[in-house]
Protein backbone atom coordinates (compact mmCIF):
# COMPACT_ATOMS: atom_id res chain seq x y z
CA UNK A 1 0.00 0.00 0.00
CA UNK A 2 1.69 3.37 -1.18
CA UNK A 3 0.75 6.30 -0.14
CA UNK A 4 -0.16 9.16 -2.75
CA UNK A 5 2.61 11.35 -2.80
CA UNK A 6 2.12 14.90 -0.91
CA UNK A 7 0.38 17.56 -2.89
CA UNK A 8 1.88 20.36 -0.79
CA UNK A 9 -0.62 23.36 0.68
CA UNK A 10 -3.83 23.88 -0.65
CA UNK A 11 -7.26 26.03 -0.43
CA UNK A 12 -10.78 24.68 -0.94
CA UNK A 13 -12.23 25.76 -4.10
CA UNK A 14 -15.10 28.34 -3.61
CA UNK A 15 -16.75 30.58 -6.26
CA UNK A 16 -15.89 33.72 -3.95
CA UNK A 17 -12.34 33.17 -4.90
CA UNK A 18 -12.55 32.27 -8.51
CA UNK A 19 -11.86 35.75 -9.77
CA UNK A 20 -8.53 35.83 -7.30
CA UNK A 21 -7.75 32.55 -8.73
CA UNK A 22 -7.86 32.83 -12.02
CA UNK A 23 -6.53 36.45 -12.66
CA UNK A 24 -3.88 35.71 -10.22
CA UNK A 25 -2.53 32.38 -10.48
CA UNK A 26 -1.60 32.12 -7.03
CA UNK A 27 0.85 29.72 -5.31
CA UNK A 28 -1.69 27.07 -4.19
CA UNK A 29 -0.29 23.68 -5.03
CA UNK A 30 -3.69 22.24 -5.14
CA UNK A 31 -7.38 22.89 -4.79
CA UNK A 32 -10.36 20.73 -2.92
CA UNK A 33 -13.41 20.85 -5.00
CA UNK A 34 -17.01 20.16 -2.91
CA UNK A 35 -17.99 17.25 -5.05
CA UNK A 36 -21.77 18.31 -4.79
CA UNK A 37 -21.49 21.18 -6.09
CA UNK A 38 -19.85 20.73 -9.53
CA UNK A 39 -22.91 17.39 -9.46
CA UNK A 40 -25.11 19.56 -12.17
CA UNK A 41 -25.77 19.40 -16.08
CA UNK A 42 -23.84 22.24 -17.30
CA UNK A 43 -23.14 25.78 -16.30
CA UNK A 44 -20.47 28.28 -14.52
CA UNK A 45 -19.50 25.75 -12.29
CA UNK A 46 -18.25 23.33 -14.46
CA UNK A 47 -16.62 25.50 -16.44
CA UNK A 48 -14.63 27.71 -14.01
CA UNK A 49 -13.38 24.03 -12.99
CA UNK A 50 -12.11 22.76 -16.20
CA UNK A 51 -10.20 26.27 -16.00
CA UNK A 52 -8.77 25.92 -12.52
CA UNK A 53 -8.17 22.09 -12.99
CA UNK A 54 -5.89 23.29 -16.28
CA UNK A 55 -3.29 24.53 -13.74
CA UNK A 56 -3.98 23.05 -10.53
CA UNK A 57 -3.95 19.44 -9.46
CA UNK A 58 -7.68 18.99 -7.17
CA UNK A 59 -8.92 16.56 -4.85
CA UNK A 60 -12.59 16.12 -4.54
CA UNK A 61 -14.53 16.42 -0.89
CA UNK A 62 -18.09 15.01 -0.90
CA UNK A 63 -20.42 15.71 1.95
CA UNK A 64 -23.76 13.56 0.36
CA UNK A 65 -21.89 9.74 0.33
CA UNK A 66 -23.55 9.22 3.83
CA UNK A 67 -20.85 6.52 4.22
CA UNK A 68 -22.29 5.45 7.47
CA UNK A 69 -26.34 5.94 6.99
CA UNK A 70 -28.63 2.39 6.75
CA UNK A 71 -30.33 3.32 4.15
CA UNK A 72 -28.97 1.42 1.05
CA UNK A 73 -26.05 3.22 -0.60
CA UNK A 74 -27.08 5.84 -3.42
CA UNK A 75 -25.67 4.43 -6.37
CA UNK A 76 -27.29 7.13 -8.53
CA UNK A 77 -24.86 9.57 -6.74
CA UNK A 78 -21.75 7.76 -6.59
CA UNK A 79 -22.41 7.30 -10.82
CA UNK A 80 -22.36 10.88 -10.58
CA UNK A 81 -19.46 11.01 -8.51
CA UNK A 82 -17.59 8.46 -10.49
CA UNK A 83 -18.05 10.32 -13.57
CA UNK A 84 -17.66 13.39 -12.65
CA UNK A 85 -13.94 12.36 -11.27
CA UNK A 86 -13.87 10.43 -14.56
CA UNK A 87 -13.81 13.81 -16.05
CA UNK A 88 -11.46 15.93 -13.53
CA UNK A 89 -9.15 13.23 -12.71
CA UNK A 90 -8.79 14.17 -8.51
CA UNK A 91 -5.80 12.88 -6.71
CA UNK A 92 -8.35 11.85 -4.85
CA UNK A 93 -11.84 11.08 -3.70
CA UNK A 94 -13.03 11.83 0.21
CA UNK A 95 -15.89 12.01 2.03
CA UNK A 96 -17.21 12.22 5.82
CA UNK A 97 -17.24 9.69 8.51
CA UNK A 98 -21.49 10.35 9.03
CA UNK A 99 -24.58 9.91 7.65
CA UNK A 100 -26.83 12.82 6.37
CA UNK A 101 -30.02 10.84 6.31
CA UNK A 102 -32.47 7.82 5.76
CA UNK A 103 -35.65 7.19 4.58
CA UNK A 104 -34.90 9.15 1.31
CA UNK A 105 -34.23 12.10 3.50
CA UNK A 106 -31.06 14.43 3.08
CA UNK A 107 -30.39 16.85 5.93
CA UNK A 108 -27.33 18.69 4.30
CA UNK A 109 -25.39 17.99 7.95
CA UNK A 110 -22.73 15.52 8.60
CA UNK A 111 -24.21 13.73 11.77
CA UNK A 112 -22.81 11.49 14.49
CA UNK A 113 -22.59 8.04 14.70
CA UNK A 114 -22.39 5.86 18.07
CA UNK A 115 -18.72 4.08 18.00
CA UNK A 116 -20.30 0.91 18.17
CA UNK A 117 -19.49 -2.60 16.78
CA UNK A 118 -22.34 -2.97 14.79
CA UNK A 119 -21.26 0.99 13.49
CA UNK A 120 -17.79 -0.04 12.90
CA UNK A 121 -19.09 -3.40 10.70
CA UNK A 122 -21.50 -1.61 8.80
CA UNK A 123 -19.53 1.22 7.67
CA UNK A 124 -16.45 -0.93 6.52
CA UNK A 125 -18.76 -3.24 4.57
CA UNK A 126 -19.68 0.35 3.10
CA UNK A 127 -16.62 1.50 2.53
CA UNK A 128 -15.35 -1.94 0.81
CA UNK A 129 -18.64 -1.63 -1.57
CA UNK A 130 -17.72 2.13 -2.43
CA UNK A 131 -14.39 1.61 -3.03
CA UNK A 132 -15.22 -1.71 -5.48
CA UNK A 133 -17.53 0.53 -7.65
CA UNK A 134 -15.37 3.49 -7.72
CA UNK A 135 -12.33 1.45 -8.58
CA UNK A 136 -9.95 3.28 -6.13
CA UNK A 137 -9.58 3.76 -2.48
CA UNK A 138 -11.22 6.80 -0.64
CA UNK A 139 -10.60 9.16 1.91
CA UNK A 140 -12.24 8.96 5.33
CA UNK A 141 -12.64 12.51 7.35
CA UNK A 142 -13.13 12.55 11.36
CA UNK A 143 -16.64 15.09 11.76
CA UNK A 144 -16.97 17.07 14.80
CA UNK A 145 -19.69 16.06 16.78
CA UNK A 146 -21.73 17.23 19.23
CA UNK A 147 -23.40 14.37 21.16
CA UNK A 148 -22.03 11.06 22.20
CA UNK A 149 -24.51 7.93 22.57
CA UNK A 150 -25.01 5.22 25.37
CA UNK A 151 -24.63 3.06 22.50
CA UNK A 152 -21.19 3.91 22.10
CA UNK A 153 -18.59 0.56 22.83
CA UNK A 154 -15.19 2.40 22.21
CA UNK A 155 -13.41 5.66 21.63
CA UNK A 156 -13.92 7.59 18.20
CA UNK A 157 -10.26 7.13 17.55
CA UNK A 158 -9.86 3.23 17.96
CA UNK A 159 -13.43 3.46 15.71
CA UNK A 160 -11.48 5.19 13.04
CA UNK A 161 -8.26 2.82 13.13
CA UNK A 162 -10.38 -0.05 12.47
CA UNK A 163 -12.37 1.28 10.32
CA UNK A 164 -9.36 2.57 7.83
CA UNK A 165 -7.14 -0.98 8.66
CA UNK A 166 -10.11 -3.04 7.81
CA UNK A 167 -11.78 -1.15 4.92
CA UNK A 168 -8.06 -0.31 3.66
CA UNK A 169 -9.20 3.00 3.26
CA UNK A 170 -7.46 6.41 3.37
CA UNK A 171 -7.78 9.28 6.38
CA UNK A 172 -8.56 13.09 5.76
CA UNK A 173 -8.03 14.12 9.57
CA UNK A 174 -9.31 17.36 10.43
CA UNK A 175 -7.46 18.89 12.77
CA UNK A 176 -9.86 21.53 14.23
CA UNK A 177 -12.45 18.35 14.01
CA UNK A 178 -10.34 16.42 16.17
CA UNK A 179 -9.73 19.96 18.90
CA UNK A 180 -13.58 20.61 18.80
CA UNK A 181 -14.80 17.16 19.20
CA UNK A 182 -11.98 16.94 22.46
CA UNK A 183 -13.26 20.07 24.08
CA UNK A 184 -17.32 18.55 23.65
CA UNK A 185 -16.63 15.25 24.62
CA UNK A 186 -13.47 16.13 27.20
CA UNK A 187 -11.02 13.62 25.14
CA UNK A 188 -7.33 13.60 24.82
CA UNK A 189 -6.94 14.98 21.60
CA UNK A 190 -2.99 14.16 21.31
CA UNK A 191 -3.94 10.24 22.46
CA UNK A 192 -5.95 10.41 19.34
CA UNK A 193 -3.28 11.88 16.96
CA UNK A 194 -1.23 9.03 18.21
CA UNK A 195 -3.66 6.25 17.76
CA UNK A 196 -4.34 6.83 13.97
CA UNK A 197 -2.53 4.85 11.38
CA UNK A 198 0.16 6.93 10.03
CA UNK A 199 0.35 5.18 7.06
CA UNK A 200 -3.29 6.15 6.31
CA UNK A 201 -3.51 9.47 6.46
CA UNK A 202 -3.36 11.53 3.01
CA UNK A 203 -4.47 14.71 3.88
CA UNK A 204 -5.54 17.36 6.70
CA UNK A 205 -7.79 20.01 7.07
CA UNK A 206 -7.60 22.59 9.03
CA UNK A 207 -10.15 25.18 9.58
CA UNK A 208 -11.75 27.94 12.31
CA UNK A 209 -15.03 27.05 14.42
CA UNK A 210 -17.83 29.17 16.33
CA UNK A 211 -17.68 29.35 20.65
CA UNK A 212 -21.12 28.42 21.65
CA UNK A 213 -19.70 28.85 25.34
CA UNK A 214 -20.54 25.16 26.63
CA UNK A 215 -19.52 23.40 23.42
CA UNK A 216 -17.67 24.44 20.08
CA UNK A 217 -19.12 24.58 16.73
CA UNK A 218 -17.59 23.89 13.09
CA UNK A 219 -18.57 26.67 11.08
CA UNK A 220 -15.60 26.82 8.73
CA UNK A 221 -16.46 30.98 9.36
CA UNK A 222 -13.63 31.96 11.26
CA UNK A 223 -9.45 31.88 11.46
CA UNK A 224 -7.98 28.80 12.13
CA UNK A 225 -7.26 29.36 16.12
CA UNK A 226 -3.95 28.82 17.83
CA UNK A 227 -5.17 24.99 19.72
CA UNK A 228 -5.47 24.12 16.24
CA UNK A 229 -1.74 25.24 14.79
CA UNK A 230 -0.52 23.44 17.83
CA UNK A 231 -2.57 20.27 17.44
CA UNK A 232 -1.11 21.12 13.50
CA UNK A 233 2.27 21.11 14.33
CA UNK A 234 1.85 17.75 17.01
CA UNK A 235 0.23 15.81 13.63
CA UNK A 236 3.00 17.35 11.12
CA UNK A 237 5.56 15.63 13.85
CA UNK A 238 3.48 12.55 13.89
CA UNK A 239 2.27 11.88 10.52
CA UNK A 240 5.40 13.71 8.40
CA UNK A 241 4.57 15.52 5.16
CA UNK A 242 0.99 15.03 4.58
CA UNK A 243 -1.50 17.66 1.92
CA UNK A 244 -3.03 19.95 3.80
CA UNK A 245 -5.15 22.67 3.54
CA UNK A 246 -7.42 25.44 5.00
CA UNK A 247 -11.17 25.24 4.50
CA UNK A 248 -13.33 28.14 4.60
CA UNK A 249 -17.15 28.32 3.92
CA UNK A 250 -18.70 31.40 5.01
CA UNK A 251 -17.82 34.87 6.64
CA UNK A 252 -15.00 35.03 3.62
CA UNK A 253 -11.94 37.20 3.99
CA UNK A 254 -9.57 38.59 1.19
CA UNK A 255 -7.61 35.99 -0.89
CA UNK A 256 -4.80 37.36 0.64
CA UNK A 257 -5.96 36.16 4.48
CA UNK A 258 -6.18 32.46 3.57
CA UNK A 259 -2.94 32.86 1.56
CA UNK A 260 -1.53 33.98 5.12
CA UNK A 261 -3.13 31.08 6.70
CA UNK A 262 -1.30 29.07 4.04
CA UNK A 263 2.07 30.47 4.42
CA UNK A 264 1.53 29.12 8.65
CA UNK A 265 0.77 26.23 7.59
CA UNK A 266 3.56 25.73 4.98
CA UNK A 267 6.05 27.04 8.02
CA UNK A 268 5.05 24.76 10.99
CA UNK A 269 5.11 21.90 8.36
CA UNK A 270 8.74 23.30 7.52
CA UNK A 271 9.61 23.22 11.29
CA UNK A 272 8.30 20.25 12.26
CA UNK A 273 10.33 17.95 8.79
CA UNK A 274 13.36 19.72 10.78
CA UNK A 275 12.41 18.54 14.13
CA UNK A 276 11.51 15.31 12.79
CA UNK A 277 15.08 15.09 10.92
CA UNK A 278 17.11 16.23 14.00
CA UNK A 279 14.98 13.30 16.08
CA UNK A 280 16.09 10.83 13.20
CA UNK A 281 19.27 11.99 13.66
CA UNK B 1 -30.94 0.58 20.10
CA UNK B 2 -29.86 -0.53 16.49
CA UNK B 3 -27.88 1.72 14.08
CA UNK B 4 -31.66 1.70 12.07
CA UNK B 5 -33.49 2.79 15.12
CA UNK B 6 -31.01 5.56 16.23
CA UNK B 7 -30.99 6.78 12.94
CA UNK B 8 -34.56 7.31 12.53
CA UNK B 9 -34.89 8.63 15.97
CA UNK B 10 -32.18 10.81 15.35
CA UNK B 11 -33.27 12.67 12.10
CA UNK B 12 -36.91 12.32 13.68
CA UNK B 13 -35.66 14.74 16.63
CA UNK B 14 -34.16 16.71 14.03
CA UNK B 15 -37.30 17.04 11.60
CA UNK B 16 -40.29 16.56 13.85
CA UNK B 17 -38.46 17.38 17.44
CA UNK B 18 -39.47 14.18 18.75
CA UNK B 19 -37.41 13.91 21.94
CA UNK B 20 -37.11 10.24 21.99
CA UNK B 21 -33.79 9.89 20.67
CA UNK B 22 -32.57 11.70 23.96
CA UNK B 23 -32.59 8.73 25.92
CA UNK B 24 -29.32 7.80 23.85
CA UNK B 25 -27.73 10.70 24.02
CA UNK B 26 -25.09 11.62 27.03
CA UNK B 27 -24.94 14.77 29.17
CA UNK B 28 -21.35 16.78 28.48
CA UNK B 29 -19.73 17.77 31.52
CA UNK B 30 -20.64 21.13 30.60
CA UNK B 31 -24.11 21.10 29.32
CA UNK B 32 -27.07 18.93 29.16
CA UNK B 33 -27.71 16.44 26.09
CA UNK B 34 -30.98 18.54 25.06
CA UNK B 35 -28.38 21.33 24.35
CA UNK B 36 -26.26 19.18 22.59
CA UNK B 37 -29.18 18.08 20.21
CA UNK B 38 -30.85 21.39 19.77
CA UNK B 39 -26.92 22.41 17.95
CA UNK B 40 -28.43 19.31 15.21
CA UNK B 41 -32.10 20.92 14.86
CA UNK B 42 -30.96 24.07 14.73
CA UNK B 43 -28.42 23.51 11.70
CA UNK B 44 -30.80 21.69 10.00
CA UNK B 45 -33.11 24.76 9.87
CA UNK B 46 -30.83 27.70 9.55
CA UNK B 47 -28.72 25.44 6.68
CA UNK B 48 -31.82 25.21 4.73
CA UNK B 49 -32.98 28.97 4.93
CA UNK B 50 -29.79 29.75 3.64
CA UNK B 51 -30.44 27.56 0.56
CA UNK B 52 -33.13 29.50 0.22
CA UNK B 53 -32.58 33.20 0.69
CA UNK B 54 -29.29 32.70 -1.42
CA UNK B 55 -31.93 30.82 -4.02
CA UNK B 56 -34.40 33.94 -3.50
CA UNK B 57 -32.99 36.91 -2.76
CA UNK B 58 -35.39 39.32 -4.94
CA UNK B 59 -38.88 37.31 -3.04
CA UNK B 60 -36.93 38.30 0.51
CA UNK B 61 -36.96 41.66 -0.59
CA UNK B 62 -40.39 41.77 -1.74
CA UNK B 63 -42.22 40.16 0.64
CA UNK B 64 -39.56 41.49 3.63
CA UNK B 65 -37.81 40.01 6.57
CA UNK B 66 -40.64 38.73 8.28
CA UNK B 67 -43.08 37.32 5.47
CA UNK B 68 -40.13 35.53 3.69
CA UNK B 69 -39.03 34.10 7.17
CA UNK B 70 -42.57 32.68 7.60
CA UNK B 71 -42.26 31.41 4.24
CA UNK B 72 -39.18 29.74 4.81
CA UNK B 73 -40.47 28.28 7.94
CA UNK B 74 -43.22 26.90 6.64
CA UNK B 75 -41.27 25.27 3.91
CA UNK B 76 -38.76 23.39 5.73
CA UNK B 77 -41.47 22.49 8.22
CA UNK B 78 -43.63 20.55 5.25
CA UNK B 79 -40.37 19.36 2.66
CA UNK B 80 -37.78 17.91 3.48
CA UNK B 81 -34.75 17.39 1.30
CA UNK B 82 -34.51 14.54 -0.54
CA UNK B 83 -31.62 15.80 -2.83
CA UNK B 84 -27.68 15.07 -2.40
CA UNK B 85 -27.06 18.76 -3.83
CA UNK B 86 -28.67 21.41 -2.12
CA UNK B 87 -29.07 23.42 -5.23
CA UNK B 88 -31.88 21.59 -5.85
CA UNK B 89 -33.53 22.11 -2.39
CA UNK B 90 -35.84 25.66 -3.35
CA UNK B 91 -37.56 23.86 -6.61
CA UNK B 92 -40.71 23.24 -4.78
CA UNK B 93 -40.88 26.74 -3.50
CA UNK B 94 -43.22 28.14 -6.19
CA UNK B 95 -45.56 25.01 -6.17
CA UNK B 96 -45.26 24.78 -2.31
CA UNK B 97 -47.00 28.63 -2.51
CA UNK B 98 -49.35 28.03 -5.15
CA UNK B 99 -50.37 25.21 -2.85
CA UNK B 100 -50.39 27.02 0.72
CA UNK B 101 -53.49 28.79 2.02
CA UNK B 102 -51.20 31.71 2.92
CA UNK B 103 -49.63 32.50 -0.25
CA UNK B 104 -51.76 31.11 -2.57
CA UNK B 105 -53.62 34.42 -3.61
CA UNK B 106 -50.12 36.11 -3.74
CA UNK B 107 -49.78 36.13 -7.50
CA UNK B 108 -46.52 38.67 -7.80
CA UNK B 109 -45.05 36.41 -4.94
CA UNK B 110 -45.31 33.47 -6.58
CA UNK B 111 -44.09 34.24 -9.66
CA UNK B 112 -41.06 36.36 -8.67
CA UNK B 113 -40.32 33.08 -6.84
CA UNK B 114 -40.84 31.48 -10.32
CA UNK B 115 -38.70 34.35 -12.31
CA UNK B 116 -35.82 33.52 -9.24
CA UNK B 117 -36.17 29.55 -9.85
CA UNK B 118 -35.82 29.76 -13.48
CA UNK B 119 -32.64 32.05 -13.38
CA UNK B 120 -31.40 29.51 -11.38
CA UNK B 121 -32.34 26.43 -13.71
CA UNK B 122 -30.88 28.22 -16.44
CA UNK B 123 -27.36 28.94 -14.60
CA UNK B 124 -27.56 24.62 -13.93
CA UNK B 125 -28.70 23.63 -17.33
CA UNK B 126 -26.07 20.97 -19.45
CA UNK B 127 -23.84 23.00 -21.69
CA UNK B 128 -24.03 22.62 -25.20
CA UNK B 129 -22.54 24.40 -28.09
CA UNK B 130 -24.51 27.14 -30.27
CA UNK B 131 -24.68 28.28 -33.37
CA UNK B 132 -24.47 31.90 -35.22
CA UNK B 133 -26.42 33.32 -37.93
CA UNK B 134 -23.77 32.74 -40.07
CA UNK B 135 -24.03 29.22 -40.80
CA UNK B 136 -27.72 29.94 -42.18
CA UNK B 137 -26.18 32.49 -44.66
CA UNK B 138 -25.74 30.13 -47.93
CA UNK B 139 -29.22 28.85 -47.54
CA UNK B 140 -31.58 28.58 -50.34
CA UNK B 141 -34.64 30.59 -50.65
CA UNK B 142 -36.52 27.69 -51.42
CA UNK B 143 -35.23 25.84 -48.22
CA UNK B 144 -36.73 28.56 -45.34
CA UNK B 145 -39.87 26.96 -44.85
CA UNK B 146 -38.39 23.62 -43.63
CA UNK B 147 -35.89 24.91 -41.38
CA UNK B 148 -35.89 23.76 -37.81
CA UNK B 149 -34.46 24.68 -35.25
CA UNK B 150 -33.01 22.77 -31.85
CA UNK B 151 -32.38 24.89 -28.81
CA UNK B 152 -29.88 25.67 -26.14
CA UNK B 153 -31.34 23.23 -22.91
CA UNK B 154 -31.38 26.41 -20.91
CA UNK B 155 -34.36 28.02 -22.64
CA UNK B 156 -37.04 28.35 -20.91
CA UNK B 157 -40.30 30.34 -21.52
CA UNK B 158 -43.14 31.32 -18.55
CA UNK B 159 -46.15 33.21 -18.11
CA UNK B 160 -46.02 35.40 -15.27
CA UNK B 161 -47.99 38.03 -14.25
CA UNK B 162 -47.53 41.62 -15.67
CA UNK B 163 -44.32 43.60 -14.47
CA UNK B 164 -42.28 40.59 -13.33
CA UNK B 165 -39.25 41.11 -14.82
CA UNK B 166 -39.55 45.12 -14.01
CA UNK B 167 -40.62 44.16 -10.53
CA UNK B 168 -37.52 42.18 -10.66
CA UNK B 169 -35.13 44.82 -11.97
CA UNK B 170 -36.32 47.45 -9.57
CA UNK B 171 -35.67 45.33 -6.47
CA UNK B 172 -31.86 43.95 -8.11
CA UNK B 173 -31.44 47.88 -8.46
CA UNK B 174 -32.71 48.35 -5.06
CA UNK B 175 -35.20 50.75 -6.49
CA UNK B 176 -38.80 50.91 -5.23
CA UNK B 177 -41.11 48.32 -6.13
CA UNK B 178 -43.65 48.98 -9.58
CA UNK B 179 -46.99 48.31 -8.53
CA UNK B 180 -48.67 45.81 -9.98
CA UNK B 181 -50.06 45.51 -13.16
CA UNK B 182 -52.74 43.26 -14.40
CA UNK B 183 -52.76 40.47 -17.32
CA UNK B 184 -49.64 38.61 -18.08
CA UNK B 185 -46.31 38.65 -19.75
CA UNK B 186 -43.92 35.85 -21.30
CA UNK B 187 -40.06 35.62 -20.36
CA UNK B 188 -37.98 33.75 -21.90
CA UNK B 189 -35.21 32.60 -20.07
CA UNK B 190 -31.43 31.31 -21.24
CA UNK B 191 -27.61 30.88 -20.06
CA UNK B 192 -24.82 32.09 -22.18
CA UNK B 193 -21.65 31.91 -21.14
CA UNK B 194 -21.91 30.71 -17.90
CA UNK B 195 -24.84 33.60 -17.18
CA UNK B 196 -28.65 33.46 -16.73
CA UNK B 197 -30.39 36.03 -18.65
CA UNK B 198 -34.22 37.10 -19.38
CA UNK B 199 -36.14 39.44 -21.50
CA UNK B 200 -40.05 39.75 -21.60
CA UNK B 201 -40.86 38.64 -25.43
CA UNK B 202 -43.53 39.74 -27.09
CA UNK B 203 -46.92 37.87 -27.88
CA UNK B 204 -46.26 36.79 -31.88
CA UNK B 205 -42.70 36.16 -30.78
CA UNK B 206 -43.93 33.93 -27.33
CA UNK B 207 -45.93 32.21 -29.86
CA UNK B 208 -43.21 31.10 -32.78
CA UNK B 209 -40.53 30.71 -29.88
CA UNK B 210 -43.58 28.23 -28.62
CA UNK B 211 -43.70 26.49 -32.20
CA UNK B 212 -40.43 26.41 -32.96
CA UNK B 213 -39.16 24.60 -29.57
CA UNK B 214 -41.92 22.09 -30.44
CA UNK B 215 -40.33 21.17 -33.78
CA UNK B 216 -42.32 23.09 -35.87
CA UNK B 217 -40.66 24.56 -38.92
CA UNK B 218 -40.22 27.94 -40.52
CA UNK B 219 -43.14 27.95 -42.89
CA UNK B 220 -45.49 26.82 -40.07
CA UNK B 221 -44.84 29.58 -37.60
CA UNK B 222 -45.06 32.00 -40.60
CA UNK B 223 -48.43 30.27 -41.16
CA UNK B 224 -49.74 30.26 -37.68
CA UNK B 225 -48.60 34.11 -36.79
CA UNK B 226 -50.03 34.77 -40.15
CA UNK B 227 -53.22 33.42 -39.00
CA UNK B 228 -52.75 35.54 -35.95
CA UNK B 229 -51.98 38.61 -37.24
CA UNK B 230 -51.70 41.25 -40.36
CA UNK B 231 -48.74 42.21 -41.79
CA UNK B 232 -45.23 40.69 -43.30
CA UNK B 233 -45.42 37.53 -41.67
CA UNK B 234 -42.68 36.27 -43.22
CA UNK B 235 -40.20 39.11 -42.17
CA UNK B 236 -41.25 39.09 -38.80
CA UNK B 237 -40.41 35.72 -38.12
CA UNK B 238 -36.82 36.07 -39.59
CA UNK B 239 -36.18 38.66 -37.33
CA UNK B 240 -37.13 36.36 -34.33
CA UNK B 241 -35.09 34.27 -35.64
CA UNK B 242 -32.11 36.31 -36.12
CA UNK B 243 -32.32 37.55 -32.79
CA UNK B 244 -32.64 33.83 -31.31
CA UNK B 245 -29.27 33.28 -32.91
CA UNK B 246 -27.67 36.35 -31.35
CA UNK B 247 -29.17 35.85 -27.76
CA UNK B 248 -27.23 32.68 -27.79
CA UNK B 249 -30.69 29.92 -28.29
CA UNK B 250 -30.19 28.08 -31.23
CA UNK B 251 -27.70 24.66 -31.12
CA UNK B 252 -28.16 23.77 -34.79
CA UNK B 253 -30.58 24.39 -37.69
CA UNK B 254 -31.84 21.89 -40.32
CA UNK B 255 -33.57 22.23 -43.62
CA UNK B 256 -34.74 18.38 -43.83
CA UNK B 257 -38.58 17.44 -45.64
Amino acid sequence: MEKPLPLGFGLGLRPVYYKDILEKNPKVDWFEVISENFMVPGGRPLAMLERIRGTYPIVMHGVSMSIASTAPLDFEYLRALKSLASRFQPEWISDHLCWTGVHGVNLHDLLPIPYSQEALDHVVDRIMRVQDFLGRRIAIENVSTYVTFTESEMDEWTFVREMAERADCWLLLDINNVFVSSFNHGFDRQRYIDTLPADRVVQFHLAGHSEAGTHKIDTHDQAVCEEVWALYYDACRRFGSVSTMIERDANFPPFDVLMAELDRARAIAAATELANHEAAA
Amino acid sequence: MSLAELQTKFQAGIIENDQTILTSIKDSSRTDRATLFAVYYDAYRLRLAEFLSNDFPILRLHLGEDAFGRLVEDYIESVPPHQPNARWYGTRLPKFMCEGPQWRTNRKAIDLARFERALANAFDAPDAPISTLDTLRNTCVEDWPRLTFEFHPSVNLLDLAGETARIYDALSGEEEELAIQHGEEAILFWRRDGQSFYRPVPDDERLALMEATHGKNFGDICALLAFQSAGDVTQRAAGFISQWFSDGLILRWSAES
